[in-house]
């Protein structure tokens, strides 16, 4: 049986080897992203950029596993995810991976305390657990008093806590971020950011992808995309 | 995800458009309905008709005299006598040759007018032995009150027995017992007070708690067996109007019916007699309810087929416009069959919530039914509103919810996560 990395510091959080993604469109094969071999160890704060089309959303869609690889292998937290069935691949997404999307993706008929607690339902915590978790990340996240609110009823900034918070829901110990900041003036971008360096901080490996060269300045490894190929700086 | 997560979501989903939910349901709610409404009815009507039957004796067989369109027997060239009927002889042959008979009780209309005051009324006057308290199946009502003995008919004497709806409508709130019945131009002396708890007709016809009964002996010395004049040289002639043939059990009266209708084919030459049997009638309204069920059940399927289809459409169009919520919960961890579960039980809900507003709608229709059909008069349609009826509907609620949810819910359930998330 294999040894969990979280019981292992020494060992990376995710390892990719000749991870490749391949689609046909028009009868021509169009590399998404070429193979790849990629380590990242645990607490580490990355970027990945590159120009529009690049493969950016593509490497963290797979990271995400959100799409499966053509071929290649992925390991995340020292087991290998890229072949597993749906019931296998939800428990991960839900339990390893928190996901931050740039249009924050809340549920708009449910209060932002529900919408923190969603990731919980799937992992099964009771309802007493799952709320005051969920007030705590609310809390931490400067929007205390607010978990009645309705995600329309908040400005693009605390939205994008909220969405932040609900990644944290289950403690993940990977963040998968696509574009933050970008729905988000620069100001607001920027207190996100702080939040992003906050849990980064805390231990947490963050991924985002990201148009913003500002940005660069809070990552410890920096991957750039050019044609599905990605290069490690 | 936990059976009350589910459902808090399931009930957040639905509020979302509560106008549109409640619509979506409309199908359900009218066709269940309908369903409901018509078995309550049908029930209300079943039981009646069974009520009826059973208030007539199911152990018994009745004959009746009717009225011939033929056979008026001229006797001279200004006077015509009709006789028609059950006869004194049938009486004897039915004594003498048949086995499983228990009693025989004769019943002859008298055919004349009971006065209260000046008054005629439509009370029915009959004449009988004391053996019809028995095969009428009625009970007497005041402990003092005594039935018909064979002693009254010995002597001749002019006593009845009163039927509860008579007493009250001759003699209000007075004690009936020991007052007089004036039939015909003759006053009766009341001995008794009966009811028919069932409200039994008398022969199917007469109500019972509406008559009037007197001993056979005395009502013959008083009015021999010409019973009624018809008109001018007109007369007819009835032994008995009925005559009620108790079996000794259940299983023998169908042989015992058999016979019996052998016999009165033989011996009347005209169709002067009818033959009831509530045993038949019973075993024919029976499958009436069978017949009746499958109408029902063809109306309720069209009817939930139409609902069902409702909700299809529905829960497609909600999948449509949520295609991004699933991809977000599938994003954050959620299973295939977490959404599956999740749009199933809105169906389920959906059309649970329909099946009881249409219960509720069912139960107030059939109310209704029933209040109009009786307005201005005590005769009328009642409906039975049975608890099977209401737990069948909400089950045919909840399978058509799974019936028709699964499609649209197997559908979100196999969206691609990511294509769903980059649905606009």
């Amino acid at each position: 049986m294999e040894t969990p990395a979280t019981q292992d510091p020494a060992r990376p959080l995710i390892e990719l080897n000749a991870l490749e993604k391949t689609y046909q469109a028009g009868g021509v094969l169009i590399h998404a992203l070429r193979p790849t071999d990629l380590v990242i160890r645990r607490g580490t704060f990355v970027t990945v950029m590159g120009p529009s089309g690049s493969g950016k959303s593509t490497l963290l869609n797979l990271f995400g596993l959100l799409m499966r690889p053509t071929s290649g292998s992925y390991r995340l937290d020292g087991r290998e995810v890229s072949r597993l069935d749906d019931d296998a691949t939800s428990a991960v997404r839900c339990r390893l991976i928190g996901m931050v999307f740039q249009s924050f993706n809340l549920l708009s008929h449910l209060t932002i305390l529900e919408n923190v607690c969603v990731p919980m339902q799937y992992a099964g915590l009771s309802r007493g657990a799952m709320r005051q978790r969920g007030r705590d990340l609310l809390d931490q996240f400067g929007l205390a008093g607010r978990y009645g609110s309705r995600p329309t009823q908040l400005s693009g900034g605390q939205c994008q806590r909220v969405a932040i918070a609900r990644s944290l829901a289950n403690d993940p110990p990977v963040i998968l971020a696509d574009e933050p900041t970008g729905n988000l003036d620069e100001r607001t971008g920027q207190e996100v950011m702080q939040i992003f360096q906050g849990l980064h901080a805390a231990g947490k490996t963050i991924i985002m992808v990201t148009h913003n060269p500002v940005y660069r300045k809070f990552a410890t490894q920096m991957v750039t995309i050019h044609d599905g190929r990605a290069t490690e700086e | 995800m936990r059976s009350l997560e589910l459902a808090l979501t399931v009930y957040a989903s639905l509020t979302r458009h509560l106008v549109r939910s409640l619509l979506a349901t409309l199908g359900i709610v009218l066709g269940i309905a309908a369903v409901v409404a018509m078995l309550a009815i049908g029930e209300g009507g079943r039981q009646e008709a069974l009520r009826q039957i059973e208030s007539q004796g199911v152990d018994n067989i009745i004959l009746r005299s009717v009225k011939p369109t033929e056979g008026i027997v001229q006797q001279s060239s200004r006077s015509f006598t009709q006789r028609y009927g059950i006869t004194q002889g049938d009486v004897d042959h039915v004594q003498g040759v048949f086995q499983n008979v228990r009693l025989i009780v004769p019943v002859m209309d008298v055919r004349r007018d009971i006065y209260q005051g000046q008054q005629t009324t439509d009370i029915k006057a009959v004449a009988t032995i004391p053996a019809f308290l028995e095969v009428t199946r009625c009970r007497l009502v005041d402990r003092r009150s005594r039935f018909l003995t064979p002693t009254d008919g010995q002597v001749l004497d002019p006593v009845c027995v009163v039927g509860v709806k008579a007493a009250r409508r001759l003699f209000g709130h007075l004690d009936p017992l020991g007052r007089n019945v004036v039939i015909g131009n003759v006053s009766f002396r009341v001995v008794g007070l009966f009811e028919s708890p069932g409200g039994g007709r008398l022969g199917g016809q007469y109500e019972l708690n509406n008559t009037v009964v007197m001993p056979l002996e005395t009502a013959r010395s008083l009015w021999g067996g010409i019973t009624m004049r018809m008109g001018r040289g007109v007369a007819e002639q009835v032994d008995y109007d009925f005559l009620y043939v108790s079996a000794r059990d259940v299983d023998a009266i169908p042989g015992t019916a058999g016979r019996l209708r052998t016999y009165l084919r033989a011996a009347h030459t005209q169709a002067d007699y009818e033959v009831l049997v509530p045993y038949e009638l019973m075993q024919s309204a029976r499958k009436t309810r069978r017949i009746f069920t499958i109408v029902m059940t063809s109306i309720a399927a069209i009817s939930l087929l139409v609902g069902g289809i409702g909700i299809m459409n529905i829960m497609l169009a909600n999948i449509f416009e949520r295609t991004r919520e699933i991809g977000v919960r599938r994003a954050l961890g959620a299973r295939k069959r977490d959404i599956l579960w999740q749009f199933l039980a809105e169906s389920v809900l959906l059309t649970s919530i329909g099946g009881a507003l249409g219960a509720g709608l069912g139960i107030g229709t059939s109310a209704a039914a029933e209040w109009f059909s009786k307005m201005g008069g005590d005769s009328g349609i009642t409906a039975v509103v049975t608890p099977e009826s209401l737990v069948v509907a909400l089950a045919v609620s909840v399978a058509t919810g799974i019936t028709f949810g699964t499609h649209p819910a197997w559908k979100a359930a196999q969206l691609d996560p990511l294509t769903a998330l980059r649905h606009e």
